[in-house]
């Protein structure tokens, strides 16, 4: 058990990083949303995933309860995430703003 | 003019460091803060007001003066913010633009300054109008609910949990906003018009008095709820608790109506036609 909550958490680890450094790295403003996007979700799914498991090593109603309320946030974490970028995204195709082409300087 | 601002901050840097000094040391329990009423909160809440949550215990109870008008204060912030913004209702005709939505073609309309009903082949245009998102619209209209549901939940379960009326009624209203934001203005005034969350604000204010007044008529201090044992038929301590609750619940209304009402008139310019 205590196996696949470490592995969980760290997978959710390298999954955070990767959007952190994406967000640092990557020359404008689209690609920039898309590890925000992507990979914080796909980390806080594992995290908290792996917080639900570790919660449920004494099995009663309690941390049933709790696990699911876990379980909740991911979820909802889930629906709003993709489409607050989707908001942002199409806010700045509306504004006018171009995508990045290879060559350009980064901006 | 840069050198100058980096002085007047390392100044002030300087002079907060030096008041520091006369704080008292990290986690002393001689401390002021330590010595008179904390204690007393701390071990005589659960026996005093059956409220598991010291926090808010101390908030509707040991200070619920103080609270009272934290409330007061955000209903004048709601209708000052009424009287500055809103303009008066202009008489006269005016152009309003629908689109049909199955064949994408604009017209013009002559019509009233009333805002009319919402009709099925025809969709609304405003001045800066950009068309609707449907997935930000689909999935707010999924979020909605729950925001709602969660709001109440923090509301009502303040006395074991953090939380409490302040946050369950924000989060009651930015359910609100969020419909407004992603549909239009005139879906979330169908929802909840202009005179409701008008009229929803004093009276969560009056909740809150009310139950002090009322503590007041029935021989006790104003504000304390042991009073309403008699009218709830409990015992004087889960009185106090269920009169947290009250005000709570008057605490979330006005919350929830303020925050609605401020941002209708700012998103609106004061006009209650077209929002953002």
């Amino acid at each position: 058990m205590d196996i696949i909550v470490v592995f969980l958490i760290i997978c959710g680890l390298v999954f955070f990083t990767g959007g952190a450094v994406g967000i640092l790295r990557f020359p404008d403003f689209y690609s920039r949303l898309h590890p925000a996007g992507k990979l914080d979700t796909g980390g806080a799914l594992l995290m908290m995933v792996a917080l639900a498991l570790f919660n449920l090593h004494h099995f009663s109603l309690a941390t049933v309860l709790t696990g699911l309320k876990i379980i909740l946030i991911v979820v909802f974490v889930f629906l709003s995430s993709p489409t607050a970028i989707h908001g942002i995204v199409d806010a700045g195709v509306r504004a006018g703003l171009g995508p990045w082409t290879r060559g350009e300087k980064r901006r | 003019m840069r050198t100058l601002g980096i002085l007047v901050a390392a100044l002030t840097c300087a002079l907060l460091f030096y008041a520091m000094g006369d704080f008292p040391p990290w986690a002393d329990p001689g401390s002021a803060a330590h010595t008179h009423v904390s204690p007393r909160y701390i071990e005589k809440t659960m026996e005093e007001t059956s409220v598991p949550n010291a926090v808010t215990a101390v908030l509707a109870d040991y200070r619920g003066f103080d609270t009272m008008f934290e409330t007061t204060v955000i209903f004048a912030a709601g209708v000052v913010c009424f009287f500055i913004l809103r303009l008066p209702k202009k008489e006269g005709p005016i152009f309003r633009r629908y689109r049909h939505t199955l064949t994408g073609m604009t017209i013009r309309v002559k019509c009233t300054r009333k805002i009319p009903p919402v009709l099925e082949e025809f969709e609304m245009i405003d001045n800066l109008w950009a068309p609707h998102d449907l997935i930000i619209k689909t999935s707010c209209r999924i979020l909605v609910p729950f925001l709602q549901l969660f709001g109440l939940y923090v509301i009502a379960h303040g006395h074991h949990s953090p939380g409490g009326g302040f946050q369950g009624g924000v989060i009651l209203g930015a359910s609100m906003i969020l419909l407004a934001i992603s549909h239009d203005l005139r879906t979330a005034l169908a929802r909840m018009g202009e005179k409701v969350h008008a009229l929803l604000c004093p009276i969560g204010v009056l909740i809150y008095a009310g139950t002090g007044a009322l503590c007041l008529v029935l021989g006790r201090d104003f504000l304390d709820y042991g009073a309403l044992a008699g009218i709830l038929h409990v015992d004087p301590v889960t009185a106090r608790s269920h009169g947290i609750l009250i005000v709570e619940i008057g605490v979330g209304l006005a919350v929830m109506a303020t925050m609605i009402w401020i941002y209708n008139n700012i998103s609106s310019r004061g006009e209650y036609d077209e929002g953002l």
